[in-house]
């Protein structure tokens, strides 16, 4: 088939391609549809939101009590992983006997001083970078070439350095956690409206008055998109730090486990990181509520 | 370039409040100003007109203060407040503390609300900006200017954005904001209309030189169906090379067409928002 068969004869100049165009004739009213609105929508959309909630629980009930079926059938070998029965009992002995609590309390002391550390030492490093072509120039270069370094591997430099304590997990997380926050901030303040600086210029802001009122605030929300990065990133590197050389915390716990074949406890601890991850996630969320209130649809 | 407070040239009468020299700016091989002469006595409302790309926000933006590669003599007074097409307001900061940005002392405040008052806007203090209105938001950018009690007052296209009936408003706010703080005022526009409905004195800019400067004499008050209205409408838009007839659109030229006089002058008669 030639392609003049496929598209028809050339059309001429002021032809009308009559055939082309749908009927519009009059007679032809248009049917109309209802778009939805609050009134119609609401009774809906109440019942949505209503259902949400237990929808999401009944989807992890289905799951769980999947998994225990398999479990009491069988199917699944107490070795490999233990009935959420044997999990939920596990967890209860272990918060009795203290070990949960010490075991989290270790983990969470780390993690909030990693963040603690690197979290600032992110933002500080951004803002500089953001503010000055020097500090550009010295700092930009060189985190976006041990940005992708993987942090994993630098951990036996660490442990070459700091040796096994404290100091090494935490500088680990530390590490972790400075990039995403840095990366992200540094970008939002890089994209701030150039004519915000024109506006500064015209109402005499000074220095100072431009950082605390155009580029902190221009800042912000990239820094929590990076926050909330950084707090999954903690958590990773921490498992790992303390699976690797620990005598406390939640990993450590895991490896313990792991030697007398205990998968109750590893499915604990997990679990922990789970509701540890959720928790943080919440708390980000908070702080971007309050901090976000001039966003549109917030 | 070298912009100077007023102060410090001896040489400039004292009614002066911007002298400009020989103001030159070129971009790449292009020279967009040709060496602009322009003086505007205090209180005075100048309008200036010219086509797309002509270079009416360069001169305003050297008068402003905010271009560093013009060349020539340019001597403004040291408070100079700007108002853009865009109201630039910052999203982050509430509708107050937008207006008083920049601002010390502890009165800034209270002047705040005065000026958001005087723009009919005092109850929108604490609103964010992204939940105003496009005339809304200019007005506040407005209020940020006044409250700055600027001896010059540089409008760049400030209505451009509105709609007929809002820039109605905001003309009779400008007219009566003029009349109460008098600064004096450079008015950019490529509205012929506006510009003969606001000003004293229209400008225009043609290659690079102001190639017209016309007063606005018409007593009493302005009427788009006042004779002088329309040869002076006529006079401007000839030298804009627009030829009103054989355009078609006539007076008005597609714009909502209101006898609009400007009526509103001391009385604390409220722009109905
Ligand atoms: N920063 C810049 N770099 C390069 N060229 C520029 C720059 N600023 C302005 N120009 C050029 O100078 C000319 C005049 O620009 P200007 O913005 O002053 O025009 P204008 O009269 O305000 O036009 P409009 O009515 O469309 O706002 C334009 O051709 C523009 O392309
Ligand atoms: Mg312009």
């Amino acid at each position: 088939m030639t392609l003049s068969e496929v598209l028809g004869p050339p059309v001429q100049r002021g032809q009308v391609i009559a055939d082309l165009a749908p009927d519009r004739s009059p007679s032809a009213a248009p049917r109309l549809i209802q778009l939805p609105t609050a009134e119609v929508d609401a009774p809906r959309r109440r019942l949505q939101s209503l259902r949400a909630g237990p929808q999401r629980l009944l989807g992890v009930a289905l799951l769980i009590t999947v998994w225990e079926i398999a479990s009491l059938a069988g199917w699944i070998r107490p070795q490999d992983l233990a009935a959420p029965t044997s999990v939920v009992s596990m967890g209860a002995h272990l918060l009795a006997n203290g070990t949960l609590e010490t075991a989290l309390w270790a983990s969470l002391q780390r993690v909030f001083w990693g963040l603690a550390v690197g979290v600032p030492l992110g933002a500080v490093l951004a803002v500089v970078a953001g503010l000055s072509r020097t500090g550009e120039n010295l700092i930009d270069g060189n985190v976006q070439m041990l940005r992708f370094v993987p942090i994993i591997g630098l951990s036996s430099l660490f442990v070459l350095w700091l040796g096994v304590g404290e100091t090494a997990k935490i500088s680990m997380v530390a590490m972790g956690v400075m990039f995403p926050i840095y990366i992200n901030t540094y970008a939002a303040i890089r994209s701030i409206d150039p004519r915000y600086e024109e506006l500064a210029d015209v109402v005499g802001l000074g220095r100072w008055g431009r950082v605390r009122r155009i580029v902190l605030p221009a800042a912000l929300p990239g820094f929590l998109v990076g926050l909330r990065m950084a707090m999954a990133v903690a958590w990773l590197l921490l498992v790992f730090a303390e699976q690797i050389n620990a005598s406390s915390g939640l990993g450590y716990l895991i490896v313990q486990a792991q030697t007398y074949f205990q998968s109750n406890v590893i499915v604990v601890c997990l679990a922990c990181y789970a509701i540890l991850g959720l928790l943080t996630d919440v708390l980000v969320r908070t702080l971007e509520r309050l901090f976000l209130r001039w966003q549109p649809g917030r | 370039m070298t912009v100077t407070s007023v102060s410090a040239a001896a040489t400039i009468a004292t009614d002066q409040a911007v002298l400009v020299r020989g103001l030159r700016r070129s971009f790449g091989s292009r020279e967009v100003l040709r060496g602009i002469d322009l003086e505007i006595r205090r209180e005075e409302f100048v309008a200036l007109l010219g086509r797309s790309g002509s270079g009416k926000s360069t001169i305003l933006r050297a008068l402003a203060g905010l271009d560093k590669g013009a060349t020539g003599e340019v001597f403004v007074p040291r408070q100079r407040s700007v108002v853009y097409q865009d109201p630039r307001l910052l999203p982050w900061a509430r509708v107050l503390s937008n207006v008083v940005l920049g601002l010390e002392g502890e009165d800034a405040t209270s002047r705040g609300r005065l000026a958001l008052d005087e723009v009919g806007l005092r109850a929108h203090e604490d609103d964010w900006p992204k939940t105003l209105s496009g005339g809304e938001a200019q007005r506040v950018s407005i209020a940020r200017a006044l409250v700055r009690e600027p001896d010059l007052l540089l409008l760049d296209e400030p209505f451009g954005a509105l709609d007929a009936l809002t820039r109605i408003r905001m003309h009779k706010l400008v007219v009566r904001l003029h009349k109460r703080h008098h600064p004096a005022v450079l008015f950019v526009t490529h509205d012929v209309d506006e510009a003969i409905l606001l000003a004293d004195r229209v400008l225009v800019l043609t290659d690079g030189r102001l190639s017209l400067d016309l007063p606005v004499q018409i007593d009493g008050p302005r009427l788009r169906s006042d004779p002088a209205f329309a040869e002076l409408r006529a006079r401007l838009l000839a030298e804009l090379g627009v030829d009103e007839l054989s355009e078609g659109a006539g007076p008005g030229r597609g714009h909502l067409h209101f006898a609009n006089p400007i009526d509103v002058p001391d009385s604390e008669q409220e722009i109905v928002t």
